[in-house]
């Protein structure tokens, strides 16, 4: 348990974790740099010959370069859910988490940032996005939810990247002031000069608990802003109000799973076992019963409603959406995301650690394919059924969502052989029956 | 300070209760006060020193103010550059355009956030104080005191009374 670790110990543990790696990390990172160059070759290819090698087309213009923007961005909803709401909340568990979490918020985020930019084909033109006119005074329009979602999406990234390393600076000062060479002055510069005198805690822990509130409102109302992308365009599947709550609940589920998907190797790799504790672990896996409870009263929520409104257009949307084509994606869906986390109401389930990887796993696959059902499946199957339409990924296609998944485990194996995995400060806060941050 | 006229010596504690009864000794002492270090910022130190509500919260405020003035008018600035009524939808949609005010405001609420606590923290500053001592990251509260010349022998009983680790700077 990490309350019985004393803060040297605690020290120790995480300093290790940054003892130059074996050969097995170079071959597993070579390994992952060779799935981003496979990623990076299929983009150039795109960017060379044409949107048209991906398979989106009339009437599936958004494919799979939407699903991963939406996957992503889910991805990274839990890590600030972890540090801030949890913060907010005073949920001590969340600290030993909560580093490993801000970092998987922000290597996602920036990942999801680089779909639309794959998307856009004409890449070169990304600038048509911020808001610089054209040649003909015409500006990007703030009616339009794509709009928002640049302005939701930027400033996630900013905000969640100046949290993660605002919450490292006493972490870092840790570091400097066990490195030798030029460790040591890289870390003097990341540092700041942190001291750990009381004057900057004061000022710090009020920054950290304003950071904090501020993250919270950004991570709802960026999913919101997400799920209006879909909202506020007139599709059936597409056209309705839960989608703000129904994203935020799917895309923190999707976040606690890659969590628990993030922190069990971890824990064993780097011997984590007394600070990231089973206790830890269970507290997320009944987070994600009540997140799994949530998306599967949505799903469900939104069969009743084209049900009772009696609108032909919405039951077939949803007629289809369970038996037709796609009908393999909503069951994955329904089944990984909304039956499968109940099995972690059964305590031993929840306590073992092979079931919990298991889980989240199926979790992770069951958010990726909630996307492919909400966006595929609503633009293929609309209002008119001679516009009526199919639409199967690509060679390409799967070669950069092999590259964005390999880009991200590659960044976060940089990161955790590298930098502090664990908040050292707020496991010696735990330890002492702190809260986070002097609060 | 002038590490010329007084001698700075620091006491070092692994329990943070005895960092806190010694600050209160240390207050009701002739030595001077200078500093604490400590790993986390423990309340018990953070009473003993009467530490004063931070003004971090201006910045982010005044962030927050501008943030929201900042991206409402430009939301209505862009929508005025092209005056093309559509569907007889107004041209100032005053409804959309409170989202791209609302997440400016959190963007720039951070941004005050962020410059407020460097201007109140005093960071960044590369080059750490002489009287720093790097135990203060890891596991260990520093009290740093400073007493004329002659009595640092007397500062040094004071803080080997309370069971501390002594670090003498000069």
């Amino acid at each position: 348990m990490a309350d019985r670790l004393s803060y040297s110990q605690i020290d120790q543990t995480v300093l290790d974790t940054l003892e130059p790696p074996g050969r097995t990390y170079w071959v597993v990172l070579a390994a992952l740099f060779g799935g981003v160059l496979i990623g990076a070759a299929c983009w150039v290819y795109q960017i060379f010959v044409g949107i048209g090698v991906a398979g989106q087309n009339i009437p599936v213009a958004w494919g799979t370069y939407l699903i991963n923007f939406v996957f992503w961005v889910g991805i990274a909803h839990s890590g600030t859910l972890i540090s801030a709401i949890l913060h907010l909340f005073r949920a001590g568990w969340r600290n030993p988490i909560a580093r490993a979490a801000e970092t998987m918020t922000v290597f996602a985020v920036c990942i999801a940032g680089l779909f639309p930019f794959i998307h856009l084909g004409r890449v070169w033109v990304v600038y048509y996005m911020l808001p610089y006119p054209n040649q003909r005074n015409l500006w990007p329009n703030f009616q339009s939810p794509l709009v928002f979602d640049v302005v939701a999406i930027s400033t996630y990234l900013m905000v969640s990247s100046l949290f993660w390393y605002t919450g490292m600076l006493p972490d870092l000062a840790t570091i400097r002031d066990r490195a030798v060479g030029v460790r040591k002055k890289i870390f003097t510069v990341l540092s700041l000069g942190w001291t750990g005198d009381f004057e900057q805690w004061r000022h710090y822990g009020r920054a950290y608990l304003f950071f904090a509130a501020l993250a919270t409102p950004l991570v709802i109302s960026v999913h919101s802003v997400v799920s209006w992308d879909f909202a506020l365009g007139v599709v059936p599947g597409w056209h309705t109000t839960i989608f703000a709550p129904y994203f935020v609940a799917g895309a923190i589920h999707s976040g606690l799973a890659m969590v628990i998907t993030l922190m069990i190797p971890l824990r064993k790799i780097f011997h984590y076992e007394r600070i990231i504790t089973l206790d830890v672990l269970e507290n997320v896996a009944k987070t994600i019963i009540f997140t799994g409870l949530i998306v599967g009263f949505a799903y469900s929520t939104e069969f009743f409603i084209a049900a009772y409104s009696h609108n032909i257009v919405e039951q077939e949307t949803f007629r289809w959406r369970a038996v037709g084509e796609y009908g393999f994606g909503f069951w994955i869906m329904m089944v990984c995301n909304a039956l499968v986390p109940l099995l972690f109401f059964i305590k031993k389930i929840r306590r073992t650690i092979g079931w919990l990887f298991c889980i989240s796993i199926f979790v992770n696959i069951g958010m990726w394919f909630e996307r492919f059902v909400i966006i595929i499946g609503s633009v293929a199957h609309g209002f008119m059924p001679h516009a009526w339409g199919l639409y199967a990924p690509t060679l390409i296609e799967f070669g950069i969502m092999l590259g964005s998944f390999c880009l991200f485990f590659f960044l976060y194996l940089l990161f955790v052989k590298h930098m502090p995995s664990v908040s050292m400060t707020e496991i010696k806060e735990a330890a002492t029956g702190k809260d986070a941050h002097g609060h | 300070m002038h590490m010329g006229t007084k001698h700075h010596i620091m006491g070092l504690f692994t329990d943070e209760a005895r960092a806190a009864e010694t600050i209160a000794a240390l207050k009701a002492s002739t030595f001077n006060l200078l500093r604490v270090h400590g790993p986390i910022p423990g309340h018990k130190v953070t009473d003993a020193l009467n530490l004063k509500k931070s003004r971090v919260g201006y910045f982010t405020l005044i962030g927050g103010i501008l943030g929201f003035f900042t991206g409402f008018a430009l939301a209505v600035f862009t929508a005025d550059q092209w005056i093309l009524i559509v569907s007889g939808k107004p041209i100032r949609a005053f409804v959309p355009f409170f989202i791209v005010g609302f997440e400016f405001t959190i963007l720039f609420s951070v941004f005050g956030n962020v410059v407020g606590m460097l201007t109140q923290t005093r960071l960044p500053r590369f080059k750490l104080p002489e009287t720093y001592d790097p135990r203060c990251s890891g596991s260990h509260f520093g009290i740093l005191a400073a007493c004329p010349a002659g009595e640092q022998e007397k500062l040094i009983d004071f803080f080997k009374q309370k069971g501390a680790e002594i670090r003498i700077f000069d």
